[in-house]
């Protein structure tokens, strides 16, 4: 999937710097830098060469209340380091997550405690669905935690079963997309004040593998615009379970 | 004092980053200190309103912290991924979230900074700059193209808007800029 970036590759990359693809272009974008190592790289490269702009910026001191805010948003630690891997492809990113589960079991076997209780919060938020969800989505935050999962079944019940708690600032609320078509874009299919059990409604959507699910921070009553506006929490693409 | 910490004497910023991945918020009120004033500026010129160039900022310090264990200095600088961070944020609350209530807030403590002129970014690029000696050899139109959409976040179709060019023109022109800067900065 590398290749080495053409002129087109090259200019593309320069206006995704500039901040001049939009919508469904930035997006289709941004998951091409996920795969290609040439492309980051040219982008890389772009946001090195137009840094220089970015120091003319008049330097504004904050006001007195923005750490404290900054602070109060930090929540826990990060993902621990070792969670960390190199940027994959989403796909990339689930299997290596399965890898991980394997881990998580033998710790808890182990009886480890930090990512014990991550391994048994899924388990029994797989065992509290019941019965075998038919597809399954783990939405991984960008430290690649295990934030939350998506369970399908047979009789068209979807439902999000977060497996961490997530800080949610005052004002603000978690909403839940899907995206099974790039032109059609991303869907809401559910909106929560906090991390919390909610089925989702898919209504007459199309519900296939490889769907990718999303939450991201909105304002309390949903997104303005209709689309994902605020940062990403976690996502993930449905795989049938086994 | 136009100088990009990265080339200056400030702090390691990779160093606090890698700090940060390992939970040690004193490094991040480190990158704060240092950073903080010129990103507001950075915000505040795409989102023209101190308020919200502060919730960039803030969205964009609480994202470094998440995220600092994906940061790789493999990959780039610092401070390159600090305001990567910082313009994605400011972008997409210019683009996405742009207020669609208009007269609700009290905009007295919201005055609109002053409309960045790019020939006054132009102006602040340092001499020694090799970008500036690039720019510089572009005609001034094309030149303020480039300027517009970096620094004050402007679209094809506003920038196409402000000059008062067809949008067709201003994609054209852009990319052929960022083509011949490409060879320039070689």
């Amino acid at each position: 999937m590398t290749m080495e970036p053409d002129r087109d590759g090259e200019a593309l990359a320069g206006e995704y710097v500039l901040g001049l693809l939009d919508g469904a272009d930035r997006q289709a974008f941004e998951r091409r830098m996920d795969e290609d190592d040439a492309c980051r790289a040219a982008v890389e490269h772009w946001r090195q060469r137009l840094a220089p702009i970015d120091a003319t910026a008049p330097a504004i001191a904050p006001s007195a209340g923005l750490w404290p805010r900054i602070e109060a948003g930090l929540g826990a630690a990060p993902a621990p380091r070792q969670a960390a891997v190199q940027a994959l492809s989403p796909i990339g990113r689930l299997q290596r997550w399965w890898g991980d589960l394997v881990l998580w079991r033998s710790a808890a076997f182990a009886g480890l405690a930090a990512s014990t209780l991550l391994g048994l919060g899924l388990l029994a938020a797989l065992d509290r669905a019941g019965r075998q969800p038919v597809m399954v989505a783990v939405l991984m935050t960008e430290g690649n935690v295990a934030a939350a999962v998506v369970n399908t079944f047979a009789d068209g019940r979807v439902e999000l079963l977060p497996l961490q708690d997530i800080a949610v600032p005052d004002g603000r609320a978690l909403e839940i997309w899907t995206l099974w078509d790039r032109a059609v874009g991303p869907r809401s299919v559910g909106l929560i004040d906090r991390a919390r059990s909610v089925p989702l409604r898919l209504d007459s959507m199309p519900l296939g593998a490889d769907q990718l699910f999303e939450i991201t921070l909105e304002p309390r009553s949903g997104s303005p615009t209709g689309r994902p506006t605020g940062p990403i929490i976690a996502k993930g693409l449905t795989a049938r379970s086994l | 004092m136009a100088v990009h910490a990265a080339q200056g004497h400030g702090i390691d910023v990779e160093r606090a980053l890698e700090a940060c991945a390992s939970g040690d918020k004193n490094a991040l009120r480190r990158i704060y200190d240092q950073e903080c004033p010129r990103m507001i500026g950075v915000a505040q010129r795409m989102l023209k309103r101190r308020a919200l160039a502060e919730e960039a900022v803030q969205d964009t310090f609480i994202l470094i912290w998440r995220n600092a264990t994906r940061y790789d200095r493999q990959r780039g600088a610092g401070l390159t991924w600090i305001y990567a961070i910082l313009r994605n944020r400011s972008l997409s609350i210019l683009r996405d979230e742009r207020r669609l209530e208009t007269d609700e807030s009290p905009v007295a403590a919201e005055v609109p900074s002053e409309e960045e002129d790019p020939e006054a970014v132009m102006s602040r690029l340092s001499d020694g700059e090799a970008l500036r000696g690039c720019l510089e050899t572009l005609p001034a139109p094309r030149r303020s193209m480039v300027l517009l959409a970096f620094a004050t976040g402007l679209s094809h179709g506003e920038i196409a808007g402000r000059v008062g060019m067809p949008l067709g023109t201003v994609k054209s022109w852009i990319r052929r800029s960022l083509l011949a800067l490409r060879e320039c900065l070689r």
